[in-house]
């Protein structure tokens, strides 16, 4: 799933069963590859951008239809969260980046965030616009080099550009061994 | 033998000290941790009254015997007045894995009538046990992971 996939969302206890949140966005880590945490969007009538965050650890579950939490206790308020959920790098968005390789080749530009299903948020991919227009599908290093500008990925990258998201889940394993990091 | 909510759903409550008719039955308020019936919602709206499970001395076929008028009290706290109110009816609630995925909707929940004990959830085309509940509020009812959908 992508990262746009799961905001809106309802953020739902396990225990409880009550819809405490919305999703309004992620806030993601390119240098440790995964999700910290997710903003909010308050539910119902009150409507509007909620005060509290949801650190990624204490995510039970980022489904299909919801992101599961054990209980309401989960929201923290932005000064309890750790540093980068509660106030975020605002420079380190990838949205828009260019991946460039090594070698000085563009695969496209970043669109969206490729998540590893399942896990409470571990990002696996990136979506890309090509150069030459369409959308793929790269996988990710465990390790990344960001400037906010721009990311460069190892050159082997360009092989293992996939046209979905299935083909990426396939991909991500091959293409870590590829890099021996596994 | 079981009953259901559904088949349950507008069963009359009477007192079994004087026969007189109290209501009839609404909601269900389960508690999901002793996979029971908690108490029984008697009528609607501004009318709604709750019935302990300890209160109820026969849930019949035909009625529910209570003891007496004295049983049915004003619902106490927030979840019971959800349930009250009807926002905790699981009867066409959906059902989510605790992995956020949806199961389906909620068509019927079985109940032993002589323990309260809840036993079946049928959701969709499927019978699910009630051991796989771990919640059931106003939004959903989750399940566990052994529950989640084929993709």
């Amino acid at each position: 799933m992508t990262a746009s996939q799961i905001n809106g969302l309802p953020v739902v206890t396990v225990h409880g069963g009550d819809d405490v949140a919305e999703v309004r966005d992620v806030i993601y880590n390119p240098e440790a590859g995964r999700l910290v945490g997710l903003t909010l969007n308050k539910r119902g009538f009150f409507s509007g951008r909620s005060r509290e965050v949801l650190p990624a650890e204490a995510i039970h579950a980022i489904g299909r239809d919801a992101v599961m939490i054990a209980d309401e206790s989960s929201l923290v308020a932005p000064a309890d969260a750790p540093d980068d959920v509660g106030h975020p790098a605002t420079d380190r968005n990838v949205i828009g980046n260019d991946v460039l390789t090594e070698g000085g080749t563009s695969l496209g530009v970043v669109r969206d965030l490729a998540l590893l299903v399942g896990s409470a948020g571990e990002v696996v991919g990136y979506q890309i616009e090509k150069p030459a227009g369409g959308h793929g599908y790269i996988p990710l290093p465990a390790q990344l080099a960001v400037s906010g500008a721009a990311l460069v990925v190892p050159d082997v990258t360009q092989e293992f550009i996939r046209d979905d998201l299935v083909g990426l889940g396939a991909a991500v394993d091959d293409f870590r061994a590829r890099l021996g990091m596994q | 033998m079981s009953d259901s909510f559904r088949s349950a759903t507008g069963r009359k409550v009477v007192s079994r000290a004087s026969a007189a008719d109290l209501g009839m039955v609404s909601y269900f308020l389960v508690d999901v941790g002793q996979r029971r019936i908690a108490s029984v919602v008697v009528g609607r709206g501004k009318k709604a009254r709750l019935v302990d499970w300890a209160q109820v001395s026969g849930f019949g076929p035909d009625a529910v015997m209570v003891s007496d008028e004295g049983a049915l009290r004003p619902a106490a706290g927030d979840r019971e007045q959800a349930a009250a109110d009807g926002k905790l009816d699981m009867l066409g609630k959906r059902t989510l894995t605790e992995r956020g995925n949806k199961v389906g909707t909620i068509g019927d929940v079985t109940f032993d009538p002589a323990t309260g004990v809840v036993e079946m959830l049928q959701i969709s085309d499927r019978t699910i046990p009630a051991d796989t509940m771990l919640g059931s509020g106003t939004y959903a009812v989750v399940v566990d992971a052994s529950q989640e959908p084929v993709p």
